[in-house]
């Protein structure tokens, strides 16, 4: 075998990377010319923005990358500049639409979250109240419980299906894998509606918190059941077998071995199912009544959480309301993306 | 499918006593959950079977709503979820595999990192979130571009509106649902490009091929399983989506494929949220009977697509 000695690679190793002052010009040119060009247009014909962009910048746009790529890199290139100017765009529409998302719920909470809305309730709070008074404080402990109860069941729930699923031979594994992802399918409104119809409906029980977490074990059960599953296959099996080779009862060997190897990636897949779940509306409006008071009571009365918070005041067309509801948004959206950090903190930490 | 794992034989003789209860604690969870789900399925067909037994047929195919008269058909809603849910394919393709390229071939490492982020982030935005904003900043800027395609495009019989209001679409609901899609295909797309064969891609290169060559003949069709599976996801969660269509598109029970700049349209799951509340016995049997057809739907669409992602897998595992 020959061995290698290496070097610092000379200034000249990678001759094509160089750029010659005339492309750069050229390449300057043609991406100043369209711009200024469509303004002018633009301004002239008055047209609106939209179309400025799609019917005047675009084609200019391409024509001038074509020419530009041409003369510097050869005809050879013409199509590469096309789609780079092409997907450069389609980028561009897609980052100005989400980020109009993002930037408008920021704008337009920021100034609800303030020491009331953070800290009380929504009682004897109408469209016209001012914003000193009220707030979100009941729905985001709302939310909590409920999101908090269908975990604490979900998740031991869909762990223990995945070690039926990973560590026996039952005939049945297939059936309950196929029947349980079968289920990622159901849709959140048919969710709630099915527990509306089996419990409220019936007189079995009224609309309280519970049945709220109900409807969503149904919707993350099928996400945490696999996600548990592939982070336990990825345990290796060697760990699991020299521990029943040195006497380890099963039991032991799942609780002390693998499940601790296992558990960033479970507590990863959790919040991930929880940042889903906290938003989820539709079940929530209609196995749950949104109440005004605050109430820690998940088995009996009204209780709000941030998503029916948010949809009892979007309707409301009272300035005030639809700030509340902006406001409500953000901290909705502020939870998910701590969960969101959380997740991808932990995710990134490699197993010890 | 073969794995490694040494499984349990749970009628074997020899099995420790804690063990037997730690897998009959497995066992029951397993049981428990599967019932559950039959228990679902059962009772959805149970407490519907009413109205396909007495709506027959046209209960897909109608289109009258009236609980007065006990009259329950979909087929306005179903036509508008599947107009919706194209008009969104037809923005969101594009612009996801799009995204998905520029974040993944062309953008600098810096840029890759924080815009995976983002793009993942959205995938979990919340739908009310999404509904808020449709409704009091995007509706009015949409508005304005249907406008824009009426005025400029009505000869075309798509962008036609007898009716003068451009406000609740179908195509504001069908952009809506494609902002919803767009994170989730684009995030799925750029995964699977990232595992194309960098070794192919240099190759392509070494033979002179220009980067379009490149992502015409090796990225796409190496990566094509994985999007087209990508967009199904995406579409499963789409035809389910409910808060976010009810503020932007009208409800409205007449058939309207050809005239998606005119405010009226169709939502299965937006109708159930709707209509749940005031709903007597026989129009919630109707609403389930809804529910069960919207659930066969996105159980269609979310099978094919896992079938396809995971032969795509394979494939590119191998």
């Amino acid at each position: 075998m020959t061995t290698y000695e290496f070097q610092a690679r000379p200034d000249n190793a990678t001759p094509w990377a160089v750029r010659s002052f005339r492309t750069t010009a050229i390449l300057a040119i043609a991406s100043i010319i369209p711009a200024l060009l469509s303004y002018f247009i633009g301004s002239a014909f008055a047209l609106p923005g939209a179309v400025t962009l799609l019917v005047v910048f675009l084609p200019i746009q391409i024509v001038a990358g074509v020419f530009a790529t041409g003369i510097t890199k050869g005809a050879h290139r013409i199509a590469d500049s096309v789609l780079a100017i092409g997907i450069s765009f389609a980028v561009f529409l897609v980052a100005i639409l989400l980020g109009s998302l993002l930037f408008s719920v920021i704008k337009n909470g920021i100034g609800t979250l303030t020491t009331p809305f953070l800290t009380q309730n929504n009682v004897y709070i109408s469209s016209t109240t001012s914003m000193e008074y009220g707030g979100a404080a009941h729905a985001v402990l709302g939310s909590v419980l409920i999101v908090g109860l269908t975990t604490i069941v979900t998740v031991p729930l869909g762990i223990a299906v995945a070690v039926f699923l990973t560590e026996t031979d039952s005939k049945l594994t297939g059936l309950v894998r196929f029947i349980t992802q079968s289920m990622s399918g159901l849709p959140s409104i048919v969710s709630g509606l099915f527990v509306y119809a089996a419990f409220v409906l019936t007189g079995i029980a009224d609309q309280a918190g519970w049945l709220g977490a109900l409807a969503l074990m149904f919707l993350m059960l099928p996400t945490v059941s696999r996600m548990a599953e592939e982070v336990l296959k990825l345990v290796p099996g060697d760990i699991r077998n020299a521990a029943l080779a040195l006497g380890a009862p099963r039991r032991a060997a799942f609780m002390q071995v693998i499940l601790p190897a296992a558990r960033t990636g479970i507590i990863t897949a959790t919040l991930l199912g929880l940042a889903r779940v906290i938003g989820e509306t539709a079940p929530l409006i209609v196995t749950t009544i949104p109440g005004n008071e605050t109430n820690a009571n998940l088995f009996f009365g009204p209780i709000s959480t941030l998503p029916t918070y948010i949809y009892k005041f979007v309707s409301d067309i009272s300035e005030t309301s639809q700030h509340r509801a902006w406001g409500a948004a953000l901290e909705l959206l502020i939870i998910v993306g701590i969960l969101f950090a959380a997740a991808r903190i932990l995710g990134k930490q490699k197993v010890k | 499918m073969s794995d490694n794992l040494t499984r349990v034989d749970l009628k074997a003789a020899k099995i420790r006593r804690e063990d037997r209860v730690f897998f009959g604690i497995a066992r029951t969870a397993a049981m428990f959950s599967l019932a559950t789900v039959l228990l679902i399925f059962v009772y959805l067909a149970y407490r519907s079977q009413n109205t396909f037994r007495t709506q027959g047929f046209s209960f897909i195919t109608g289109s009258t709503w009236d609980s007065n008269v006990g009259t329950y058909q979909l087929a306005p809603m179903l036509i508008g979820s599947l107009v919706i849910a194209l008009i969104a394919l037809v923005i969101a393709i594009p612009s996801s595999i799009a995204v998905a390229y520029f974040i993944e071939f062309m953008a600098p490492l810096r840029v890759k990192k924080i815009a995976t982020t983002i793009v993942d982030l959205l995938a979990a935005m919340p739908s009310i979130i999404i509904g808020l904003w449709g409704m009091y900043v995007f509706s009015p800027a949409a508005e304005g571009w249907a406008k824009l395609l009426n005025k400029h495009l009505s000869f075309i019989p798509i962008f036609e509106n007898t009716t003068g209001n451009f406000l609740r679409s179908p195509f504001i609901g069908g952009w809506i649902l494609a902002i919803m899609m767009i994170p989730i295909i684009t995030s799925v797309s750029r995964e699977v490009m990232s595992r194309v064969d960098k070794e192919l891609i240099n190759a392509a290169t070494a033979l002179g091929a220009n980067e379009f060559a490149t992502a015409r003949r090796v990225i796409v069709p190496t990566a094509k399983g994985g999007i087209l599976g990508g967009i199904l996801l995406g579409l499963g969660r789409g035809i389910g989506e409910t808060i976010a269509i009810l503020y932007t598109l009208n409800l409205i029970f007449e058939i309207n494929i050809l005239h998606p700049l005119e405010n009226k349209g169709g939502a299965v799951a937006s109708l159930i949220a709707a209509r749940f509340g005031e709903a007597p016995d026989d129009e919630i049997s109707a609403l389930l009977a809804a529910g069960v057809v919207l659930f066969l739907l996105t159980l269609i669409v979310n099978m094919i697509a896992s079938g396809i992602v995971q032969r795509a897998e394979k494939r590119m595992a191998s």
